[in-house]
This record gives C-alpha cells, structure tokens and sequence, in this order.
C-alpha cells in the first residue's frame, strides 16, 4: 500500500510540477468559455429575432420550439466539450508508460512490490483524477450561466456525470495505447484513433444490416453521452464506460505480459 | 510494422473526421478509412509475424494467460451492461422530467392489440431529433415500441406515404395504421395512441341554442380543444339545438351543456329531467352570474348552485380579475372522477359559482369533488366579476371549503343516472383546458358520468421548452467573473511553475 501510495504521489507529483498541466486545464476551459459565450449571444441574437415586434414578441408562438437555451446553447457546447476531450485526453495520457518505456524506468516499477495491476490501476487514477479537475474548471462557466437560467441543478449533475465518465473511458483507452509503445507519439494517435472510432459508428451504417448496424449503435460512445447530456443517467450507459475502462486497463495490464515476452 | 500502424491511424482518424465534420461518407472519407483498415491490418499481422518467434512454452502461457484476462474483462464488461440495459434502470434529471413517462401513456402502450413500431424521420444536423431520440428510447423500454431511425433524404416514399411535412416528425404504426406526430412530445404521442386504438367511448350530445360554448370554436373562450380532446378519447361529439329539443335521444352516452348564458327553455329543462329519469347522464358546466335554467333541476337531484361567485384569497392574482375571483383548486375529495389529484396537482377556474351538495333521494349519493381553500368565502356580488385587481373585502362571509365540482350517482329503474356540475365553464375553454390539470379534471369527469372509470387518468402534459434570453450584462458578468477568469489563474499558476523549474 505504501508502494502504491508513492508512486501515485510521484505522478501527482510530475503531472502538476509539469507548467503542460496547467496550459491544458487553462485551454481547455477558456475554449469552452469561449464557445459557450459565443452559443449564448447568437442563441439571444435569434431569440430577439424571432420575438421582434414584428413576429408578435415572446408570448407568441413564432420562436420554434428548438430555438431554446438547452438545445441551442447547451447541448452543443456539451457535444463540443466531449469531442474537446476526445483531442485533449490523449496529450495527458500519451506519456504515462510510453515515457517510462522510453526511459526505461518501467523495469524499475517493476521490481517495487507493486504488481502490474496495481501499476496500471495507480496511474489510471491520476490520470482520471486530473481530467475530472480539468472537466470541472471547463464546466463551471456554462453551469454558472445556464444555472441563471433556471434549468436545474440535477440536469446539470447529469452532464458532469457524463462526461467525467466520458472521461474515465478516454483516460482508460490513452493508458492502454501508451502501454504499447514507447513512443508517446504514437500513444496519441492510436488513442485519438480508437476514441475517434468508438465515438460514433453510425458511419459504418451503410455498410451493414440493421442488426450489425445495431450493435454498432450500442457500441459508440456519442448516443450514451449524448443521454447524460440530455439529462438521462442509465445503469446501462454507466456500465458501458466502466467496461471501457475496465477493458482498456486489462489491455494495458497485458502490455506487461507482452512486454516480457517481446522484450 | 510502426510506420504502417501509424499511416493506418492517421487515415482512419481523417477518414472519421471527415464523416463527424460532414455526416457524409464521402470519397475522401471512404479511400482514409479504407487505407487505414488496410494498413492497420498489415501492421497487426506482421505484429502477430513478430510474436511467433516468442516459442517458449513460458512465453506462450504468460500471454495466453493475459490475452484470456482481456477476454475475461470484455466478456463481464458486455456481461454488465447487457443486465444492466436489462434492469432498465434509468433516472430523469431533467428539471421537467420530461422523460418519465406519465401513467395514462405507459397504460395506453399496456393496452394497444399489437406490438408498435415508433419511426423518427429527420434531418442530419436538426437538434430537436435529440430530445425526440431519447423519448423514444422511454418508449421502447417499455418493451412494447420498436424504436427506429430514417433521415429524410432517403426516405422520400414514407415521407410521401405517411405525410411527414418535414424532420423530427415520428410516425407510429400499428399493424396497417398509422398516426403522423409533427411534434413528437409525449403529449402528442399520448394522444396519437389513443387514437391508433381507435377504441369508441360513446356519443356525448352538446346543448346548443342558449349561449352555451361553441365546440366547433378556436377562439380563446371557444371549446374546439375540448372537442378535440373528447374526439382523441374516443367519444363522438352531437350538436343538440335546445329550441327543437323534445326529448334527448336515447342513443346519447352523455349530455353536456357548456355554461349557457341565458336560461334553458322550459321544454328542454323538462326534456333533461325526463332523460336523467331514465338512467341518463347530464355534465353541467354553469358560470356565475348566468343563470342556466336547470338550477331547480339540479335542485331536485341534491344540487345546489345558489348564485354567487367563490372568492379564494388564497390564490391571489392568478387570473386578470380581482384578488381571489380566479380560484387555483388543491382539495379534492376522494372520489374516482379526481384520483390522482392531490395538492400538488391543482385546477384553474376562472370565476366559480359555489355548489352546495345535499342528498334528494334515499338510494342517491351526492359529493363533493373539487373545493376551494379554507380561506375562501361566498360574494353576492356578481360585479366583483368584471372588477379589475385589487382585494376584495369578505365583510361577513363565513370561510369554509366550498364546493367547486360536485358529482352524484342516482339508481333509477331505467339505469343509474349520473350527474356531474362545475361551478364554471371558462375552466375547459380553450385558453385554460390545458392549464395545470383541467384536462384532466373535464375528461376524468365526462370518463366517469359515462361510467368508463378505467379511462380515468393523469394525462402528459404539454411542455414547452425554456425560450427566454440570459440578460446579456449577467452574461457577461459570469463570463468575465468565472469563464476569463478561471483559465487566467491556471494559466498563472502554469507559468510560476514553469519559472521555478527553469530557476531551479
């Protein structure tokens, strides 16, 4: 336990005395920020369009029914937010075993008590704990605004859970690419790949019978966001980003196996 | 083996990129995507090539053994999710709860003689198939809606054939019938099943002639929306011309007189009560400060509705009249025309006329069904109706719960007559019917005087969404304050880190 509590120490430790850290957390929530801000005003700019005096004001029936702060504002800059940690998540992860690899110091973990398991389980927390931060300072500004709006406090725990999930899967598959390979390069883009493809397989529709398409369906990550995001928390969408994680993390657990093998 | 790993990665990531940006598998998306699968599958064999030579038996145990881990995890991972898809364990945050489905729909899915199949047509980048999706997917766990999807584009015989006018537009069909909803909310969808079950309730005959409610009108104070709520319930609409009115036919389920503004002739009062007589069934919506002709009637069958205006201070404000004149009702007692109406579910009536039940007959039950506050009192005075805002004041008048509806049950030796009256009419007008739960109230009332008890229920409501702005000063009191100023400190705290790292 005691291993374990260092070796995370030590990767809070290089992950915060890093000046990367904080120029992620700070991008990622000012590209939010702005996104947002810009959503809002041309979301108000529409609605004064539509309520104009001309088009019978707000009592009337002419602003459409999508032209409102959950779909015009929220829901997007929400969808765009995931996406954002989609090309976001795998920088923080690219170097967590690639770099030791590189090094060379993963045999050095190695010979601590630690058992491979633990290892990858130490580092998947610090990762997920540092993208639920960097989720929670990106998501502050527009649950200010649109809580001023009126539209719930639970809806709005709905989306957080969704996307730290969201999170925890990307951070599962970012270790899991690392742990292949030495070079960090190559861990972001096969993360960003495999994130990118299990995002939504609604392309690969076309090409196959509605049941496969079906399957594929249940398969992406977007519909199960997307329903956090609408404000709908299913047992079945919590349970399908665990067992990304839990998937992803035995497949970097593996790493180690390979890695004895292959040499 | 790498570069091709990577070349692999790189298309494939374009080649999805390519489809997020556009929605369309292109020819640019098709050759990225074909070009990675292939070289990602190269890259994986000559990978496979490479480990062959990992012969020893040690060796081969010790990634059998963590390539059956990975399988272990994948196959309790889809294990999981599959039980817990199962468990249809599911919580609506939403501040509406606008994906809970209300009881009346899951019990019209219950009832429907086939399994459903719910089509949402829709246009790429339209945001409404959003919320559309995830109300269908309540649908369908309730195991009797298959839920499917079609962009408009490729689909323009349905659209055709099932007279989709354009995107978010869901169609449900039942073996060969079908309803097209334009605005899919569970409201819309509620009253489109009704209708697919095409069940008929009977006939309700209307009392035309003496200034009663038009049903054929969509004026504000004009009933077209109750008539189209009875029609969507599956009970047929009669215009009944009270002038040439000799006896009511006897083919009527139901008789209902929408708040007559002069009194009834004689003939057709006579007419009623010969019809009651016989085990018939009278819905009487009476407006204060009108006399209907049919007090005496009701009268007789242990109804009073003295003249009158019911003040509620509790209600304050809530319509354009005086403090109180509008009554927000939140008591109801037990009876099956209000099950499921407690205190929190409450009726608007715009001005009400007290009721005073008393039994007439031995075999008679009469009660009381929907009443005002504690704090409400009786006004003689019908000009408090037409007084602008203010308070009223009570003088005298005693408080007491008074009676807004009442409702009585009258074994005849023709059949029990039933007999329900509501101290107004503008309550199911069109500008209130579908304010807070008088919908539910007005058709719980008609289910229950035809003795349809098993139709009473809470019916979805109608939400729309949010459409106001955000003041734009807060706006960007909050952007400043919390969205520049959050990334500023981190980006501080970034920097300092980075100086101190250098110096060291």
């Amino acid at each position: 336990m005691t291993a374990l509590r260092a070796l995370m120490r030590k990767e809070l430790a290089s992950l915060f005395g890093a000046p990367t850290a904080y120029l992620a957390l700070s991008m990622v929530a000012l590209v939010t920020a702005l996104i947002f801000f810009d959503h809002l005003r041309l979301y108000n700019q529409i609605l004064f369009v539509y309520a104009s005096a001309t088009m019978g004001g707000f009592a009337s029936d002419s602003v459409p029914d999508y032209v409102n702060l959950w779909d015009s504002v929220f829901f997007p800059v929400m969808e765009t937010l995931g996406l954002t940690l989609i090309g976001t998540v795998p920088l923080i992860t690219m170097g967590v075993f690639a770099e030791e690899r590189a090094r060379g110091t993963d045999e050095l973990l190695l010979t601590t008590r630690l058992t491979p398991w633990q290892v990858v389980l130490a580092k998947f927390a610090v990762a997920y704990l540092f993208i639920t931060l960097m989720m929670a300072v990106s998501f502050l500004y527009p649950a200010t605004a649109i809580e001023q709006g009126g539209l719930g406090l639970e809806h709005l725990s709905a989306v957080f859970l969704g996307l730290t999930l969201h999170g925890a899967g990307l951070a599962s598959i970012g270790l899991a690419c690392s742990a292949f390979t030495s070079s960090q390069l190559v861990a972001a883009v096969s993360a960003w790949a495999v994130a990118f493809l299990f995002w939504d397989l609604t392309w690969a529709s076309s090409f196959v019978g509605e049941r496969i398409a079906g399957l594929l369906d249940a398969l992406s990550m977007q519909p199960r966001y997307s329903s956090f995001a609408g404000g709908v928390v299913s047992l079945a969408n919590v349970v399908y980003f665990a067992g990304i994680a839990l998937v992803s993390l035995a497949a970097a657990r593996f790493s180690f196996d390979l890695r004895r093998v292959s040499g | 083996m790498r570069e091709l790993a990577l070349v692999g990665l790189i298309a494939l990531g374009f080649g999805l990129g390519s489809y997020y940006a556009t929605r369309e598998l292109t020819a640019f998306a098709v050759l990225n995507l074909a070009v990675g699968a292939l070289a990602l599958a190269m890259a994986v064999v000559l990978a496979l090539r490479r480990l062959r030579f990992a012969a020893g038996s040690h060796s081969r145990r010790l990634l059998l053994r963590g390539l059956l881990g990975v399988a272990g995890a994948l196959a309790l991972a889809v294990a999981l999710e599959r039980a817990a898809a199962w468990s249809g364990l599911r919580g609506d945050l939403t501040f509406e709860r606008s994906f809970e489905l209300a009881p009346a729909t899951l019990k019209a899915l219950g009832e429907l003689p086939g399994e459903l199949t719910a089509t949402l047509y829709y246009d790429r980048f339209d945001p409404r198939a959003r919320h559309t999706r995830l109300l269908l997917a309540s649908l369908a766990e309730s195991g009797r809606v298959q839920v499917r999807e079609r962009l408009l584009e490729v689909a323009p015989e349905e659209q055709d054939r099932f007279g989709i006018a354009g995107s978010n537009t869901v169609v449900l069909e039942l073996g060969s019938r079908f309803e097209t909803v334009e605005r899919p909310l569970e409201a819309t969808i509620y009253e489109a099943l009704y209708r697919l079950r095409s069940r008929s309730n009977g006939v309700i005959g209307v009392l035309r002639g003496e200034g009663e409610g038009d049903v054929s009108s969509d004026a504000e104070l004009g009933f077209s929306g109750l008539a189209s709520a009875l029609a969507t319930e599956g009970y047929q609409v009669r215009s009944l011309v009270t002038a040439s009115l000799a006896e009511i036919p006897a083919d009527l389920d139901a008789v209902l007189l929408l708040g007559p503004r002069r009194a009834l002739l004689p003939e057709s009062v006579a007419a009623l009560e010969r019809y009651l007589e016989r085990g018939g069934r009278l819905l009487a919506l009476l407006e204060p400060g009108a006399q209907s002709g049919i007090e005496a009637l009701l009268d007789r069958w242990g109804i009073l509705a003295p003249e009158g205006v019911i003040v509620d201070p509790a209600s304050g404000a809530a319509g354009d009249g005086a403090l109180g004149i509008d009554p927000i009702a939140y008591n109801y007692e037990s009876h099956p025309l209000s099950r499921g109406l407690n205190p929190d579910r409450m009726t608007f009536f715009a001005g009400a006329r007290p009721l005073l039940p008393h039994n007439a007959g031995p075999e008679d039950s009469v009660r009381r069904v929907v009443l005002a506050s504690p704090r409400s009192w009786v006004t003689q005075d019908l000009s408090v109706l037409s007084k602008p805002r203010g308070a009223l004041l009570r003088g005298g008048a005693p408080q007491d719960y008074h009676a807004i509806a009442a409702a009585g049950r009258y074994p005849r030796a023709g059949g029990e007559a039933r007999i329900v009256v509501i101290g107004d009419s503008d309550f199911a007008s069109n500008r209130y019917l579908r304010a807070l739960y008088n919908l539910d109230l007005m058709m719980n009332a008609v289910h229950w005087a035809v003795e349809r008890e098993s139709e009473i229920t809470l019916r979805p409501k109608l939400r729309t969404p949010k459409q106001f702005p955000l003041p734009i000063q807060s706006t960007l009191r909050t952007f400043h304050g919390v969205g520049l100023l959050v990334p500023e400190l981190l980006l501080l705290g970034g920097a300092l880190v980075w100086l101190r790292r250098r110096q060291a």
